[in-house]
């Protein structure tokens, strides 16, 4: 009988032949010791990677509402309508304050100077890296924030109860920037100078931080003194104008350290013959694009991918029930100027207020800059082979409006049998979302290739941050803020001509509208119109909380202070009247979307996000930011 | 029975037959200088009935027999022996042979079963001796309820303080159980520790009971069960009773409950939008022209189409059978047991769930002292339905009937050839099917088996050691493939269809996942009696480990038709692989004093693999004990002899439970880094990212939950009438929290670690009370409970507020939780006068948007603006009701039977919102419930009268106005609803009958379930077990079936 008791005993002993403490012992599956981490130079990438995917921009093809602020377009989903009924903007939007990624930044720089597995070669690159990303995030937080602590060195709670040693008061706004700056100087020498390279830090990405960062900061230096309100007696707000100068000129070497080719030979693309393909290229040509100085990139099939072209191509001929998003304003297409370099508002009437009619809907934006249709997506031009539809309705002879409520509903039409289209497919239908509500969508960063819109495949079109065309227009602005418009005219030139406007610029053209007008156009859509409205303090005068009407919007185009408080569309009708030569033609109506209600207010306060309750508590030395 | 069932039996065929000849073989017969004993039983009373298979033991031995059909028994014992009787609902009786060879014996119905056997924390005890929390459901209650396919359906309101929730009523779901609305519950299985999709998916017909630990009685279980135990037996053949097939079919049909209404006619929609236009912007495009068109509603695009009716299918089946084989001889006994289920959706045949369950539960006698068991339970759940977009199959069609409007169409100049490009096309049900959107197919398949041993020592009476190994592996595959489609759009001019829609985005992807999880227990029990004094002790080991292994693929297939995903259509492939451990050491001691005074104390041990090593271990004792007052000898004489009260029994425990589920992760206490951040693009090459962990977690270990329970059992007349009231307060402490009393500036870059100081409450009462009785030839019973439980925060450490009016919002310090915070409405403006004047500043826009019926909210602060600041409790936060209450009525008279149950719950709040607050959202469908609104006399004309109505006027999908972005007492509601559960009758064959056609028993039944509810959500179209804001959850089904019981 005993034998039966060992029968019973197995699964006891099959329980005990371990140790508790072996038995509760499990390996994990995927973390990392801190000596396997910095044992390996594909694990510091890895971490690098980490890092990198961390770097923070205004606005990102991850996030389409981001890129597309400041009512330079209608955001045409409902739950953002709200966006467009309030009256700006409350004074903690747009901050930032992740000393979470400073300090892993300067750990990785601890923990890596202390490696000794790692060759001195791959080390010092991948040092100059971090360095590059943490004086990336400095730069972001003094955009944004003002001064603010410069911590450059770990640290560590010691549990004492006492955590003064830990407080550490505000940097002035000067400070931050003279930072970003002299750390581009110390580790430009520890960088490739490789045009190749777009992803990771190089010595033209560099550069072009430092020029962008002085710019800003001498900007800020001298039109700071406007609103001198928007300060702190400490510094943490403002830098003196005194130093305005110094920062122009450091903007200006280093713009142009990078267009003599010290980093290497950057230029302007220009590979397709018809001018707004090519600047839609610059986007998302990613086979030697020589623009292209510093990206985020993506890739198909690897896990990194974005769906930007989802939620913002045209809705009609999508792959999925997605799209038409971003509708860019009529503010901002009418800005293009013409080929002949002048600013016109669209020829929507003629001079006795009548509707001029088009055949092809197109024809409205015959002759603007090629920048135009790169950007925008206008009535009647093609996206991915496909012909947009848009257009709100049909008129009749008498004046009244036939159209629908579903995108390309049919309806009878008197006097005529059977049904007819009498709606875009992609609209516009006020308020309903995913048409395009102001008669434009957007084109910048819209993936051409079939599948982009589908939700299993995505876009791999890179996010560009830093671009030649913008180092050129850095150097404009620079040399004409140093009293050298020659120069400037020169470097505007450039990048008009590309932009196909045939007449250039001579010295007496360049104003500070014409700069700020130029980088209106250019760079629309980028992240960086918001910074440029700070630096030169006019976002309270430009979004001042007065609402703008179909008049006043045509007029006073290319001034720097013209009002953009509301975003405001035209679209196109189809007239219809059998036996009338206009019959089937089209022409346009200036339209402000029924859901845009309220208008911006830029407050002073909003110059500066408001820095939160919690920090404030959690380190007395840090002073609030001004006017909240 | 499916094929697949068959296959899963061939494959575990052979090692179970294995077993069951090696237990058969060993059987060993006994012979020794016995008599025979013939003899009867019957009921007791006047008309006294033979009673079939009333199981006769010889006490002291494993030897015993059964009567047959018409009561007689025969079988031999020592003359000097015990003969012990015993059944099921009927008091057990002990008869000494004393040489006698004809034995005849009445049995005696026990009513209150206060000797009934109640399976607790690794053991069984007596009704009258248990000192916990428990209530039980037995198989009799389980087999009624035919409200779904779950496990869980069949608790509703059936025990006092255990919450039952149903907010999805789809094929396979479940319903959400808590005891005293502590969490989710610890399930344990025939001893071993399962998930809440093991307890729900075994078959309802192989369970014998369900026991609930609510208290400190749940400690034994140690790790996670601070919320309460659900202790689930099944069931097993009895010895030495004849082999016995059941057959238990039903089938039965399903329709929801209730559903959110929409308008279905174009031109009430219409007519709503002109509305809404005139009152947002003073003006329309709709003309009078234009809806007259909508009236008429006979041109195409103008007329209406009801896609609720092209969705929903009425009476959708369910069918369920399930045959078992039962019995036992002197040394073994067998439960074997087969079910198959299916379940269709409302949605149609193409949605689907079923499931093949097996049971075989064996139990052989080796020799006197050394028994062994095997239990194997194995199932299949399929769960099938067309591929549709959206992580939830079952969620775009019930969402098609808020969005589509009714003057949209599902097929293109209604040819059901080509799908209508209607704009939104994934909510074209038309595309919902195998053919056009694809497929999804979800399958676990589940093995448990549990092999268990126990030897009685022979050198020490009543000491036994015990153990058992189990064994479970789930293998789940996941395959779906959303296909590609066209949606067209049809040109009447030249009678062409152009696709100008649809998807091109096709969606595979695969699931694959394996849990594997052993258990190992070793025992040690005593048990033993001397004369007054009853002693019990156990000492156990338990260990237990799991891994995880979960693969994930998606691809973009080329094609609709091929099945296999290839490499290169790949683009996402996610793998996981993690394991767990625990390790509990559990000591019991109980004492009993002639029946009289019971005092029970646990410890157990604890030791997880979670938390680091210095702090893996936690201590959980508690302590038990009960006074039978009615027998001590002086209350006897106090009540004499006549009185009503046969027993009542006070009780009391506390016990401190531990929980690793503290919400940090299985390696927290590691430092470096976590590999698999996501992946950066670098040189045009994806490179993994990694990431420090940051401040490891070392000063985390259990949090505790401390349970007293206070409660009295009581039974009166002849135990006709019973009950039982608890109170309970769960203080659990320790809960994850930080310390803020050290002010750390953020620029460290990282907070203080979380810790063990926080600490809540959880308490209430709760009562049950049953009376069973006879009125000539019927009979009937009738029970009801109800229980309260509240959770309050108790205390963080040192807390810290800005101001007070901080304080008063954001402090959970020693207050209720499950607070909703809103706007009070005083009311809706009557006029527009009223408006004008109106001196608080409602909307933020100094009232330009509000019109006559808009909402009038409390200006609380009275500062003339309504805004953040005027938010104040007004409801719960929480769809778990605080308060539940259950009542059953049973009758039955000759062959006929009728029960009733019904549950109820209180305690909580709907917040009516989205589609069900402000119409055209999405731009969909309006919703029924608007039609009762303020409106002008003439919709086109913004002059004429307004006509009052329940709703404000209409906006078109305007979520920003101050009506409907506020949460207001306006909309929220505070549900309280009873609901019929079970409405059973059914009849049984009378004896002369079944003994003509040769079977034991047959009844058949017509059953309903959830058939109607009383509540306040009904105006919505909503089920009272609501979670959803808009009501567009899956609701549960209203069932009607019949079904057969038979015993051959």
């Amino acid at each position: 009988m005993k034998k039966y008791i060992y029968f019973l005993l197995i699964p006891m002993l099959i329980g005990s032949c371990t140790s508790d403490s072996e038995f509760l012992d499990r390996e994990p599956t995927n973390i990392l010791t801190q000596e396997q981490a910095f044992g390996s130079p594909d694990i510091v990438l890895s971490i690098l990677a980490d890092l990198y995917n961390r770097y923070y921009d205004f606005g990102t093809v991850e996030s389409w509402p981001s890129l597309a602020d400041f009512n330079v377009s209608f955001w045409s989903e409902a739950g953002q309508y709200g966006h467009f009924q309030d009256g700006g903007w409350g004074y903690g939007a747009w901050g930032t304050w992740d000393y979470g990624y400073i300090r892993e930044m300067n750990l990785f720089l601890e923990r890596l100077e202390a490696s000794t597995s790692i060759d001195e070669v791959d080390k010092t690159r991948f040092l100059a890296e971090g360095r590059f990303l943490r004086a990336s995030y400095y730069f972001t937080l003094v955009k944004r924030m003002g001064g603010v602590p410069l911590i450059l060195e770990s640290e560590t709670y010691d549990f004492s109860g006492d955590a003064t040693y830990l407080q550490h008061p505000r940097e002035t706004e000067a400070a931050i920037y003279d930072f970003v700056i002299s750390e581009a100087d110390a580790i430009i020498a520890d960088l490739p100078a490789d045009t190749n390279i777009k992803s990771r830090a190089t010595k033209g990405a560099v550069l072009a931080m430092k020029a962008r960062a002085a710019l800003y900061a001498g900007s800020i230096a001298k039109y700071g003194a406007t609103t001198p309100q928007v300060s702190l007696s400490g510094g943490e707000i403002g830098i003196p104008a005194g130093r305005a100068n110094e920062y122009y000129t450091t903007a200006l070497n280093a713009a142009q350290a990078i267009i003599n080719g010290d980093a290497g030979s950057y230029s302007l693309y220009n590979k397709k013959p018809d001018l707004s393909d090519n600047f839609a290229s610059v986007f998302y040509d990613k086979s030697n694009n020589p623009e292209a100085i510093f990206v985020e990139d993506y890739k198909l099939q690897s896990g990194k991918v974005h769906g930007f072209t989802i939620s913002n191509q045209p809705r009609y001929g999508a792959e999925e029930e997605e799209g038409g998003r971003i509708n860019p304003s009529l503010n901002l297409v009418q800005s293009f100027e013409t080929l002949e370099g002048e600013y016109k508002p669209l020829p929507v009437e003629d001079n006795a207020g009548n509707p001029i009619y088009y055949n092809d809907p197109k024809e409205l934006f015959a002759g603007r800059d090629a920048r135009l249709e790169g950007t925008v997506i206008v009535p009647g031009s093609n996206f991915k082979g496909r012909e947009v539809d848009i257009w709100a309705g049909v008129q009749l002879a008498d004046g009244t409006v036939v159209s629908g409520d579903a995108r390309g509903q049919q309806k009878e039409l008197p006097g005529a049998t059977g049904q007819v289209q009498v709606v875009g497919f992609d609209g516009p239908i006020d308020g309903l979302e995913f048409t395009a509500q102001t008669g434009f969508y957007i084109r910048k960063y819209q993936d051409p290739k079939a599948g982009s819109g589908q939700r299993g495949t995505q876009s791999d079109v890179w996010f560009i941050r830093y671009r030649y065309a913008e180092v050129l227009l850095n150097a404009a602005e620079a040399a004409f803020e140093l009293g050298q418009p020659e120069m400037a005219a020169g470097y505007l030139n450039e990048v008009r001509s590309r932009a196909g406007i045939t007449t250039t610029l001579t010295a007496a053209d360049v104003t500070f509208d014409k700069i700020v007008h130029e980088r209106f156009v250019e760079l629309a859509f980028e992240g960086l119109h918001f910074f440029d409205l700070k630096r030169w303090r006019l976002a309270h005068v430009v979004l001042d909380g007065t609402p703008i009407d179909e008049q006043n919007i045509t007029t006073n185009i290319g001034s720097a202070t013209k009002r953009i408080t509301q975003p405001l569309g035209v679209w196109p009708y189809k007239y219809y009247n059998p036996g009338d030569a206009n019959d089937g033609s089209y022409f346009y109506k200036i339209v402000k979307p029924n859901r845009v209600t309220g208008s911006d207010r830029f407050q002073l306060g909003n110059y500066y996000s408001e820095i939160g309750q919690d920090i404030l508590n959690n380190n007395p030395l840090i002073v609030k930011n001004p006017n909240q | 029975m499916g094929t697949t069932l068959l296959g899963l039996i061939k494959q575990i065929r052979f090692p179970v037959f294995a077993v069951i000849m090696c237990l058969l073989f060993s059987q060993q017969s006994f012979a020794q200088e016995d008599i025979k004993i013939t003899g009867s039983v019957t009921t007791a009373g006047q008309y006294a009935e033979p009673l079939p298979y009333i199981t006769i033991i010889v006490k002291g031995t494993t030897r015993g027999t059964t009567t047959d059909f018409d009561g007689n028994f025969e079988i031999t014992a020592p003359s000097n022996a015990i003969l012990a009787f015993s059944y099921v609902g009927f008091k057990t009786k002990e008869v000494a042979v004393d040489g006698q060879s004809e034995i005849n014996v009445q049995l005696e119905e026990d009513i209150a079963g206060l000797d009934e056997v109640v399976v607790t924390g690794y053991s069984t005890q007596d009704k009258k001796s248990i000192t916990g929390a428990i209530s039980t459901v037995s198989a009799e209650d389980l087999e009624k309820v035919h409200g779904g396919s779950t496990v869980s359906s069949g608790l509703a309101g059936k025990i006092p303080g255990v919450s039952f929730r149903m907010n999805d009523g789809r094929p396979g779901a479940s319903a959400s159980i808590q005891i005293r609305n502590m969490g989710t519950p610890l399930y344990v299985i025939d001893g071993i520790q399962q998930d809440e999709g093991q307890f729900n998916n075994i078959s309802p017909n192989d369970i014998a009971s369900i026991s609930v630990l609510k208290d400190a009685s749940a400690a034994i279980y140690g790790v996670r069960a601070a919320n309460g135990v659900v202790v689930v037996t099944t069931k097993r053949g009895k010895r030495g009773t004849r082999n016995a097939v059941n057959v238990n079919a039903y089938v039965g049909w399903q329709n929801w409950s209730r559903f959110p209404e929409t308008v279905n006619d174009s031109y009430e929609w219409m007519r709503g939008k002109a509305e809404a236009e005139i009152n947002q912007f003073g003006s329309t495009a709709i003309t009078q022209e234009e809806l007259e068109k909508y009236r008429v509603g006979e041109e195409p695009g103008y007329q209406s189409f009801n896609w609720k009716d092209f969705i929903i299918q009425k009476n959708a089946p369910l069918s369920n059978i399930n045959i078992s084989a039962s019995g036992g001889s002197e040394n073994i006994n067998y439960y074997l047991s087969a079910t198959q289920l299916k379940q269709e959706s409302v949605l149609g045949d193409e949605f689907t769930f079923e499931r093949s369950n097996i049971q075989s539960n064996v139990d052989a006698d080796i020799t006197d002292r050394l028994k062994v068991g095997v239990q194997i339970n194995g199932r299949i759940e399929t769960r099938k339905n067309p591929g549709i977009p959206g992580a939830d199959d079952y969620w775009l069609p019930r969402f098609a009937i808020l969005r589509n409007r009714p003057f949209e169409r599902p097929y293109a100049n209604d040819n059901p050839e080509y799908l209508n490009d209607i704009g939104h096309n994934e909510t074209n049900w038309a595309l919902h099917n195998f053919e056009i959107g694809g497929y999804a197919e979800d399958i676990w398949r589940v093995l448990q088996t549990n092999f268990s041993g126990e030897y009685e020592l022979p050198f020490i009476e009543g000491l036994k050691v015990k153990g058992m190994y189990s064994y479970y592996i789930a293998d789940r595959v996941l395959n779906g493939h959303e296909y590609t489609y066209d949606a067209y759009t049809y040109h009447p001019e030249d009678d062409s269809y152009e696709a100008t829609g649809g998807s091109s985005n096709p969606w595979r992807e695969r699931r694959t996942r394996k849990v594997l999880r052993n258990i190992y227990q070793g025992q040690m029990q005593y048990k033993r009696k001397f004369g007054d004094h009853s002693l019990e002790a156990l000492f156990m080991i338990e260990r237990q480990e799991a891994r995880f292994q979960e693969q994930w693929v998606h691809a973009v297939p080329k094609t609709n038709t091929l099945p296999l995903i290839y490499f290169s259509d790949t683009d996402a492939y996610d793998d996981l692989d993690d394991e767990e451990a625990r390790i509990g050491y559990i000591g019991r001691i109980s004492y009993n004093y002639r029946d009289k005074y019971y005092i029970e104390a646990s410890a157990r041990r604890d030791a997880s693999w979670k938390f680091t090593p210095q702090k893996r271990v936690g201590y959980f004792p508690s302590i038990s004990a009960g006074w039978r007052i009615t027998e001590e000898p002086f209350i006897k004489d106090l009540l004499g002899d006549d009185s009503v009260l046969d027993n009542f029994k006070i009780r009391g425990s506390y016990g401190v439970l531990g929980d690793d589920d503290i919400g940090i992760g299985a390696f927290d206490y590691l430092t470096g880094y976590n590999y698999n951040q996501g992946v950066a693009i670098l040189d045009g090459n994806a490179v993994i990212a990694s990431r420090d962990k940051g401040q490891p977690i070392t000063n985390i270990s259990w949090f505790k939950s401390k349970i007293t329970d206070i409660g009295a059992d009581f039974y009166m007349f002849n135990s006709k009438l019973s009950g039982s009231v608890d109170y309970f307060y769960r203080k659990r402490t320790g809960l994850r929290g930080r310390k803020y009393d050290i002010l750390i500036p953020n620029e460290l870059g990282y907070g203080l670690p979380d810790e063990n100081v926080n600490s809540d409450a959880q308490y209430g009462i709760e009562g049950a009370l049953s009376y069973s009785g006879e009125i000539g030839e019927v009979s009937f019973s009738v029970s009801g409970n109800a229980s309260l439980s509240r959770s309050k925060f108790l205390e963080s450490y040192k807390p810290r507020f800005d101001n007070s009016y901080q304080r008063y919002r954001a402090s959970g310090e020693d207050r209720y939780n499950t607070i909703f915070w809103g706007y009070t409405a005083t009311g809706q403006f009557q006029s527009q006068e009223e408006i004008d004047n109106y001196p608080v500043d409602i909307d933020g826009r100094g009232n330009s948007t509000l019109l006559p019926g808009d909402i009038i909210y409390k200006d609380v602060n009275g500062d003339k603006r309504i805004d953040g600041y005027d938010e104040t409790p007004i409801g719960y936060n929480n769809y778990n009701p605080l308060v539940n209450f259950g009542l059953s009525l049973y009758v039955a008279y000759k062959g006929i039977d009728f029960t009733a149950d019904f549950s109820g719950a209180s305690g909580y709040s709907w917040n009516q919102n989205w589609e069900q607050r402000w119409a055209y959202q999405n731009d969909g469908a309006l919703n029924k419930i608007f039609l009762d609104r303020w409106h002008h006399a003439d919709p086109l004309d913004p002059t004429s009268e307004w006509i009052p109505g329940k709703y404000p006027a209409l906006r078109y999908n305007d979520g920003g106005h101050s009506n409907y972005n506020k949460n207001s007492t306006f909309w929220l509601h505070n549900v309280t609803y009873l609901r019929a559960r079970t409405l059973e009758i059914g009849y049984s064959l009378p004896q002369n009958i079944l003994d003509k056609i040769k079977i034991q028993k047959a009844r058949v039944y017509v059953n309903g379930y959830n058939l109607f509810s009383l509540d306040n959500l009904k105006d919505f179209g909503v089920d009272p077990e609501i979670s959803d804001d808009n009501g567009l959850q899956y609701p549960q089904n209203k069932f009607i079936n019949v079904g057969v019981n038979l015993s051959i």
